[in-house]
């Protein structure tokens, strides 16, 4: 997974600025640096493609210093037709365009089925809410509302797939007179839905009664956050009777590896410290939950038990042992990053493995190493995790051939 | 939701309005002609002004849809702030008190005055203390800024003394800890279905419509109001005839509570 940060930002960036909707552009980008961070970015992801990544995922935030990338499937396109010149078979996982902040939600409807149609059938949808920030500060949406934009749009743009007669949207929140869009997506009946989230009961519950796979990010550090949250995803399934398909999980983890743990921690650990302060960090704590973004049963759960925030309060001053000993970044050997993994993996029953092997203010050479490194030595050990149970993996693309069972996969 | 306790006995009227679809609570308390309190962005508090302004009037306060802990998911029968408006205008003739002053605070304030924009004849007289519902580019509201910022930031908007007592006891948390997420959950509750009225932008075309008023109305401002500029005094008492401004000293964007005495004063000699 990549995000498109400007990587040039003061290393005392985290006291002066927030990394998001108010950063000031012009004191402290210079256009030319920005054009290098943006260019590297894409170059990452390609990288990873071409060294053998199942697939490459991207993400969208608007307004930010940490991740530049207004619409994801912008990359997306590119990651798409050069795979596609380059005979890759790599999905592309766009982690989200969130229909909670779409003002055109058919808009998104045609993007994801044009990226599916471009890049022959392998594209995974992501569908997140959105961030808080993003959809009401950036977006300009009534914190209240984004849940039901986001459930709504979904719907729209499920119909404008499947119809086979123009149709009418009379929605709440967009309305159309005539809907038939083109292209409709290849995968049939439909991409692969995915759904960015942070874990909450309700997400989950959704998540599991549509059928989906739930995608869950590290930042707030695994070691206390993760346990807590994929026991409640299979508790949840427990409930639903649903199976415990690891397919249904995937994990976004920051990984930085070398050829010896204190090496690692010499290449990476200012990048990393950095990276948390400067990005995440620095967005205000309320701009994660804007007054009525969150249920108000939701908001009692919370400050009853912050649990699920982990780290998430001292992020601005985190320090790279605080982001090790959580795991909110696996840094380490081949063998530790490999073992570190596994053992999480297997623990919470992952399926799908997203990998950040970019971040911040590492320079792209660096970045190149690291990618490098994990796709030779860490990824052939990962693969093969699940085959022993046989599971079929009914949410990966199916233009480029079902996979049926086995692997654990990995995206950069 | 959050409702004090305090010297004046109150009672609750639950008012069927919507074609029976939504129920608004109300409180009432007090004795003499009614008077309708709209509250601000924060929810319902029954402090001293209440109290006292409920010696010489029956104050039917009613708890924005929402914001109620009987229904806190009411706030989504409500789709825009037009129909907001319509189902207001319902609840007043529910309640029977069609003709009846008005007095609100901030979002309550923009709700009155739009409620007498479009009902001209609904209310006999209006109070709007620093009232939201218009907007200047060059002296934007900061409504959406303090309720997008940090909590601990809110006094320095909401006071002009925030480290007086007043503003202290304002912001106290309940004695109870045990009470302390529940409280915290519905003023963040309240403020989330307040902002489906004020975000982006609180303003929904009230500056083309005021001139419609014909109500005889008080606008009260804090002349430190750091949410919404006193400046937005003048833009209400140019749109409508005959109102008259009051600025006062020393005050933020609750002048019921940082100016008690000087509001109620001009407040019930207006009513008179």
């Amino acid at each position: 997974m990549g995000q498109a940060p400007y990587r040039y930002l003061p290393h005392d960036f985290a006291e002066h600025y927030s990394s998001v909707v108010t950063t000031p552009y012009h004191e402290l980008v210079e256009p030319r640096k920005m054009h290098e961070s943006v260019h590297s970015y894409v170059e990452e992801l390609l990288y990873a493609a071409r060294c053998g990544f199942d697939g490459v995922a991207v993400s969208e935030h608007s307004q930010s210093s940490y991740d530049v990338s207004p619409n994801p499937n912008l990359a997306a396109a590119i990651i798409a037709h050069t795979t596609a010149v380059e005979g890759l078979d790599t999905a592309i996982n766009v982690l989200g365009r969130s229909l909670g902040k779409a003002r055109e939600p058919l808009k998104v409807a045609e993007e994801y089925a044009l990226l599916d149609t471009l890049s022959g059938g392998r594209l995974i949808a992501g569908m997140p809410v959105g961030l808080s920030y993003d959809a009401n500060q950036n977006g300009g949406i009534p914190p209240i509302e984004t849940r039901f934009r986001a459930r709504e749009g979904r719907a729209l743009l499920e119909k404008a797939w499947s119809a086979t007669e123009p149709f009418a949207w009379n929605g709440k929140y967009s309305r159309y007179p005539f809907v038939n869009i083109w292209p409709r997506p290849v995968q049939q009946p439909r991409p692969p839905f995915w759904v960015p989230g942070g874990g909450t009961p309700s997400t989950l519950a959704e998540v599991l009664d549509r059928e989906d796979v739930f995608t869950y990010l590290s930042w707030f550090g695994p070691t206390l956050t993760g346990r807590r949250i994929f026991d409640r995803f299979w508790g949840i399934a427990d409930e639903k009777e649903r199976d415990h398909n690891p397919y249904r999980l995937a994990f976004l983890q920051t990984v930085c590896v070398a050829d010896t743990d204190t090496e690692a921690e010499r290449l990476y650990g200012e990048h990393l410290q950095t990276h948390f302060r400067n990005g995440l960090g620095a967005i205000p704590p309320p701009a994660f939950a804007l007054p009525g973004y969150i249920d108000i049963r939701g908001v009692e759960a919370i400050v009853r038990d912050p649990g699920d925030l982990g780290i998430a309060p001292k992020l601005r001053t985190i320090t790279f042992r605080e982001l090790a000993d959580t795991r909110a970044a696996i840094v380490g050997s081949v063998s530790t990053v490999v073992d570190q993994i596994t053992e999480f993996v297997k623990e919470c029953r992952i399926g799908n493995l997203l990998v950040m092997l970019h971040v911040g203010s590492m320079p792209h050479e660096l970045a190149r190493h690291n990618i490098s490194l994990f796709a030779s030595d860490v990824l052939p050990r990962l693969r093969g995790i699940w085959e022993d149970e046989g599971w079929e993996h009914r949410w990966w693309p199916t233009g480029i051939g079902t996979r049926t069972s086995g692997d654990a996969l990995a995206g950069v | 939701m959050h409702v004090e306790a305090s010297g004046a006995a109150l009672r609750e009227e639950v008012i069927s309005v919507w074609n029976d679809q939504l129920e608004i609570h109300v409180k009432i308390a007090g004795s003499g002609p009614p008077l309708l309190y709209l509250h601000a962005a924060g929810g319902l508090r029954w402090g001293p002004f209440l109290d006292r302004l409920s010696v010489g009037h029956t104050i039917y306060a009613p708890e924005l849809p929402g914001t109620s802990p009987a229904d806190p998911h009411a706030i989504h029968k409500v789709e825009s702030f037009a129909d907001l408006l319509l189902m207001y205008e319902e609840l007043v003739h529910g309640l029977g008190i069609a003709g009846a002053a008005a007095l609100g605070e901030s979002l309550g304030g923009m709700m009155a005055a739009d409620l007498a924009a479009h009902f001209p004849s609904l209310l006999s007289r209006l109070v709007l203390i620093a009232p939201a519902g218009l907007w200047r580019d060059d002296h934007p509201s900061r409504a959406i800024e303090m309720i997008s910022g940090l909590p601990e930031l809110a006094p320095s908007y909401l006071f002009f003394d925030h480290e007086s007592e007043l503003a202290t006891a304002f912001f106290a948390p309940p004695e109870d800890p045990e009470l302390i997420p529940s409280v915290i959950a519905a003023v963040v509750w309240a403020q989330g279905c307040a902002s489906k009225f004020l975000w982006p932008i609180p303003e929904h075309g009230l500056a083309k419509r005021l001139h419609r008023v014909i109500a005889p109305t008080l606008i009260i401002f804090g002349r430190e109001d750091r949410v919404i500029p006193s400046i937005y005094g003048q833009e209400f008492a140019e749109r409508i005839a005959g109102s008259r401004l009051e600025i006062l000293e020393r005050c933020g964007h609750i002048p019921a509570v940082e100016q008690l005495e000087p509001t109620l004063e001009l407040v019930t000699e207006f009513l008179r």
